[in-house]
């Protein structure tokens, strides 16, 4: 059972807002944002419910849920949203808080949709850009199963999908000067 | 001898693609008394009608038969083609071979050719029998009478008062401006109730044309169509109105307080009472109920106090009559009582009260000053639940249809919450918002987002009470999960039920009503102003739930039907009504019982032959018969026969199958 009314303020709407630079209060819940999603049927509350439960302040059940880890930022929603809510926004508001506050599902999917953000963002700090063979083997590595997809790996090599080699961008060490100014901000912030 | 001239329409494809019309005229022209037959392909065209004016003139017609469509659609052209070419328009028979034949008998045209020769043949065999008719002018009397004071009542009367046209509008209680009197901000521009109400109602009370009477009710209504006849009860309000000069200092000295109504008894007033500072008239009335001096015969303080000497504790209820032509009904509406609804604690929770008690609450001139309180503390609440659809919507404890302005005002509410405390929440249970209406959706989208107000979508299954808060526990279907609110207040939006007196008001003027009390129009789509009985209209929310906006606008359209129905000296009405042949009636009465629109009266004329004894006969009033032949199919002494529709017309018929 959901309890309300113990507290006037939703703090937690007024944190996924500011971060988000939306108002949820806006969704008027039709839920085309659910028929819209591509991933909505392996979340286990949709982009609907999220809405509301944000709506509700009900931070815990939010931050447990695995929705926003799902969430492939592809904004076919938002393109279809009725009151003009930028989803997208908000789930990756929802992703930040969740780390920030340090409580987010430990099921394994979760565990494994981190690592892959983990180990794109290396790439990126590596290389200026993805390096997808080598992000393949570290994420097959480190989430100690070698063998994943290894069967398409054929078909992709041969139509060229995946090159073997990387080239870095003009200067990595661009790259990683930006990155520690983003760090630097964050801790600042 | 009669010289009877058939048209047989095509209609187009309509009746020409499933009738053989050539076979049909072929068959009409063999009838004995039909000179003149022909099709054409659409009869009601400019040449259609001209073929028959000609064709009246050329032949020297007696009487003519169309088959065409239904007499609902035509019956008026065709009747007009006729009197055109010098001839009585009601010689017009209409044998419908379109939604009686061609159309319902697609399949077999044999037998939808068969029919329409029947149709015919039926058409022509009336039509020797028809008589010259012609329209009874009934005369008018220019008043009209507006039966309740709330806004509709108010906006009726000023329209019609504007056309010159002399109103007398009466009102229960002691003051104009009905419910509108008791609201705060209307929906959806929140301008205040009082501010744009009162003005209207102080032109009631200057308007040169109009006469107001309040503390007044209906009693009686005789007569028909432009010439009714209104008794009406002035009840005593045991202060003259004349010298009154409305300070005051009577009801601020009465020592007997009674719940005021006004409030919604969430304060109290005096016996001798005026409703509201704005009431029109501003005079009080002592209620007779509670006045100790008219009780019992001790106290005596208001007549002690008043310096003009008003006070006259003998007066008594007075009868007037009015002479009037047409009558505006706006009795509009009570609050349906929550009473079943056990769950939510209703009359054990005294912190759960209903809509209009809270609107009455956040308005500025309310009992509490405009900011809404638990009543059983008197402290401000922070969290406000307000459950929507009480009553409404709920075949198992109240009503089934919907109440039309509950999530407007409860969206109001929630704002005005927001707006009287600035640190609330409002919580609102709700199974659909029906926001439909200009500016509307935009205003429920404000008290989504701007106030903050949390729609959770469902009824509320129970409240209990926990310490001073009120628990309340529902679903939020949104997420498929029970949710329970810790709430300070619970503002019910009960429904808007017909006024209690509806049933009786009806039967009194004649008209009919639903079963729960709504006065019923004469059409739901293409007469909703009107009423079945002639010279009656319905405004605002004793026809059915209505807004400010639509109540206004009703009115206005009874306005304009008033003085339509007053735009000449006379009136004009069909003829084809029923007349009784006082020769053969046996004074049974039974026409009087199935009349539905009370239009025969019984009366005494002599035996005859010299005797000085007298009999009871019907008389039929012209003015309100409708021609619907109720009488005529229950009289059993065949003593009543309706013009257009005559025995003998109906037996040519049957004879001619």
């Amino acid at each position: 059972m959901i309890k309300l009314g113990q507290q006037i303020e939703n703090k937690f709407l007024e944190a996924v807002n500011n971060k988000s630079g939306n108002n949820v209060l806006d969704c008027y819940q039709c839920g085309k944002c659910v028929g819209t999603c591509p991933v909505s049927d392996f979340m286990d509350y949709p982009p609907r419910e999220i809405m509301q439960m944000i709506k509700l302040g009900l931070k815990d059940e939010t931050y447990m849920a695995n929705s926003m880890w799902f969430c492939l930022t592809c904004a076919a929603c938002s393109g279809r949203c009725p009151r003009e809510i930028n989803i997208p926004y908000v789930m990756e508001s929802i992703r930040h808080l969740a780390i920030e506050e340090n409580e987010y599902s430990d099921s394994g999917k979760v565990k494994q949709i981190m690592k892959f953000h983990e180990i794109f963002i290396d790439m990126v700090k590596r290389y200026g850009r993805n390096y997808e063979l080598r992000m393949m083997a570290e994420f097959n590595i480190r989430t100690r199963n070698l063998f994943k997809d290894m069967h398409l790996a054929p078909k992709a090599l041969l139509k060229g999908k995946i090159p073997l080699g990387v080239k870095k961008v003009k200067s990595t060490k661009a790259i990683q000067r930006m990155f520690k100014m983003a760090e630097k901000l964050e801790k600042t912030q | 001898m009669a010289r009877v001239g058939v048209f047989v329409c095509f209609c187009g494809a309509n009746i020409g693609d499933f009738v053989d019309i050539p076979a049909v005229v072929e068959e009409t022209k063999k009838i004995k008394d039909v000179k003149y037959a022909i099709e054409y392909k659409y009869v009601c065209s400019d040449p259609g009608q001209q073929m028959i004016r000609d064709t009246i003139v050329d032949h020297r017609l007696t009487s003519i038969v169309v088959a065409a469509c239904s007499p609902r659609m035509h019956e008026k052209t065709f009747r007009k083609a006729l009197s055109d070419a010098g001839m009585n328009p009601y010689l017009l028979e209409v044998a419908n071979i379109r939604e009686h034949a061609s159309w319902v008998h697609q399949k077999d045209k044999e037998a939808a050719t068969e029919k329409s020769c029947d149709l015919i043949r039926m058409a022509v065999a009336k039509s020797i029998a028809n008589e010259q008719l012609h329209e009874i002018s009934v005369p008018v009397t220019k008043r009209a009478l507006v039966i309740g004071g709330g806004i509709a009542g108010i906006q009726a009367a000023l329209d019609i008062a504007d056309a010159r046209i002399p109103v007398t509008l009466v009102e229960k209680s002691p003051s104009i401006g009905g419910r509108m009197a008791q609201l705060d901000e209307t929906f959806p521009t929140l301008d205040c109730s009082q501010c744009i109400l009162t003005p209207r109602m102080v032109d009631v009370a200057s308007h040169p044309y109009i006469e107001l009477l309040p503390y007044s009710e209906v009693t009686e209504l005789d007569g028909y169509v432009g010439n009714y006849k209104a008794k009406i009860k002035k009840k005593a309000s045991f202060v003259n109105f004349d010298t009154c000069t409305g300070c005051g200092t009577c009801w601020q000295k009465c020592p007997v307080k009674v719940p005021n109504e006004f409030n919604m008894g969430v304060d109290k007033r005096k016996a001798i009472y005026s409703p509201f500072p704005q009431a029109v008239p501003n005079k009080p009335v002592i209620d007779a109920e509670h006045c100790t001096m008219l009780i019992k015969g001790k106290c005596g303080v208001c007549a002690k106090v008043c310096e003009k000497g008003s006070i006259d504790y003998e007066m008594k209820d007075e009868m007037i009559e009015r002479e009037i032509g047409a009558v505006v009904v706006a009795t509009g509406f009570d609050l349906w009582d929550p009473k079943p609804y056990e769950e939510y604690g209703v009359g054990r929770f005294k912190d759960v009260i209903t809509s209009l008690e809270f609107e009455r609450m956040v308005s500025a001139n309310g009992p509490t000053g405009g900011v809404p309180v638990r009543p059983s503390d008197g402290n401000v609440p922070k969290n406000v639940v307000f459950i929507k659809c009480v009553g409404s919507r709920d075949e198992a404890k109240g009503i089934e249809y919907c109440s039309k302005v509950c999530c407007m005002y409860t969206a109001k509410h929630a704002i005005l919450l927001h707006h009287k405390v600035h640190d609330s929440h409002a919580y609102v249970f709700y199974m659909d918002i029906r926001a439909a209406g200009k500016g509307y959706e935009e205003f429920v989208k404000r008290a989504q987002v701007e106030t903050g107000a949390t729609y959770l979508r469902g009824r509320v299954s129970k409240i209990y009470k926990k310490g001073d808060k009120l628990m309340v526990i529902g679903e939020d279907a949104q997420i498929g999960q029970v949710v329970e609110v810790e709430a300070d207040m619970v503002v019910l939006a009960t429904a808007i039920y017909p006024y209690k007196d509806n049933p009786d008001l009806a039967r009194l003027l004649g008209i009919s009503y639903d079963k729960y009390g709504f006065l019923s129009e004469a059409h739901p789509k293409l007469r909703p102003v009107e009423t079945a009985k002639a010279g009656i209209f319905l405004a605002g929310c004793t026809q059915a739930p209505k807004d400010i906006p639509d109540s206004v606008a009703q009115a206005s359209a009874t306005a304009a039907k008033v003085c339509a129905l007053f735009s000449g000296d006379t009136m004009k009405k069909d003829p084809m009504i029923a007349s009784v042949n006082p020769e053969f009636c046996s004074g049974c009465e039974n026409c009087v019982s199935v009349c539905p629109y009370q239009a025969i009266v019984t009366e005494e004329i002599p035996m005859g032959h010299g005797s000085e004894e007298v009999r009871t006969v019907s008389k039929i009033n012209e003015g309100v018969c409708q021609g619907c032949g109720s009488c005529v199919a229950i009289c059993r002494s065949m003593a009543i026969d309706l013009a257009g529709f005559t025995d003998m017309q109906i037996i040519n018929e049957i004879v001619a199958i």
